[in-house]
């Protein structure tokens, strides 16, 4: 039993610590606290590495015009000349 | 973007609107508040088509522009968020598939397939400013 103990104490210091040095390194990406609950909230779920390679055939997928009425598939605007498509957002 | 002013005449660019990165209702950043770049995760279609068009305008961005649906069907094939670059050749196949943003999000790498292909493109280094010491 005290043996059993004494490792319990062990892991949980153990656990504790690599869950500080997340925090802590986590952090330090984000720029603070705050920072690393927001990526690990909001960021982290939403990251995906993806499954594609290159020489994959490119995915295709309809998208809406600037003029929020026409379309427009990204296969259409290959074929001719490479496409370098970039993603993003404002913010 | 000097990519784009760059290579236009050999590839075509598509930009793709995918949800926001850092709206005021998730993980803002501080940045976005100072450069008054402060939107909240749009909900619609509408409002995507609204902010995309503030930054077409905002930044008078060249190139062609395309809005992911709400169920994000773009961002999902492409694993695209928060920001990625891909190439895609003649074929209609991945021919550079860049790594997630924000820390494996590098244009040098596209601009370096672009220049393997049609040949570099140098730009003068800009003039050093005067040293005041000579002055």
């Amino acid at each position: 039993m005290k043996l059993g103990g004494k490792l319990l104490k062990w892991v949980g210091a153990v656990v504790a610590l690599l869950i500080l040095a997340a925090v802590i390194g986590l952090s330090v990406m984000a720029g603070g606290i705050r920072g690393a609950y927001g990526m690990v909230r909001y960021a982290l779920p939403h990251m995906h590495r993806g499954t594609l390679r290159v020489g994959d055939n490119a995915p295709d997928a309809s998208l809406l015009a600037l003029d929020g009425s026409s379309r427009f598939h990204i296969r259409e605007r290959t074929g001719a000349r490479p496409l370098v498509i970039v993603f993003g957002s404002y913010t | 973007m000097k990519i784009y002013k760059d290579y236009k005449d050999h590839a075509d660019f598509l930009t793709v609107y995918v949800r926001e990165a850092h709206p005021t209702d998730e993980w803002q950043m501080k940045s976005n508040v100072k450069e008054d770049v402060c939107y909240a995760q749009p909900k619609t279609l509408e409002q995507r088509v609204a902010i995309a068009n503030d930054f077409v305008k905002r930044f008078n961005y060249p190139t062609q522009f395309g809005i992911d649906d709400m169920s994000n069907a773009a961002n999902d094939a492409y694993a695209a968020w928060p920001e990625r670059i891909y190439i895609i050749d003649e074929r209609g196949r991945i021919a550079y598939r860049g790594g997630m943003g924000p820390f494996n999000y590098h244009p040098e790498e596209a601009r370096a397939w672009l220049a393997a292909r049609y040949g570099e493109v140098k730009h003068e280094a800009s003039t050093p400013a005067p040293d005041k010491k000579n002055n």
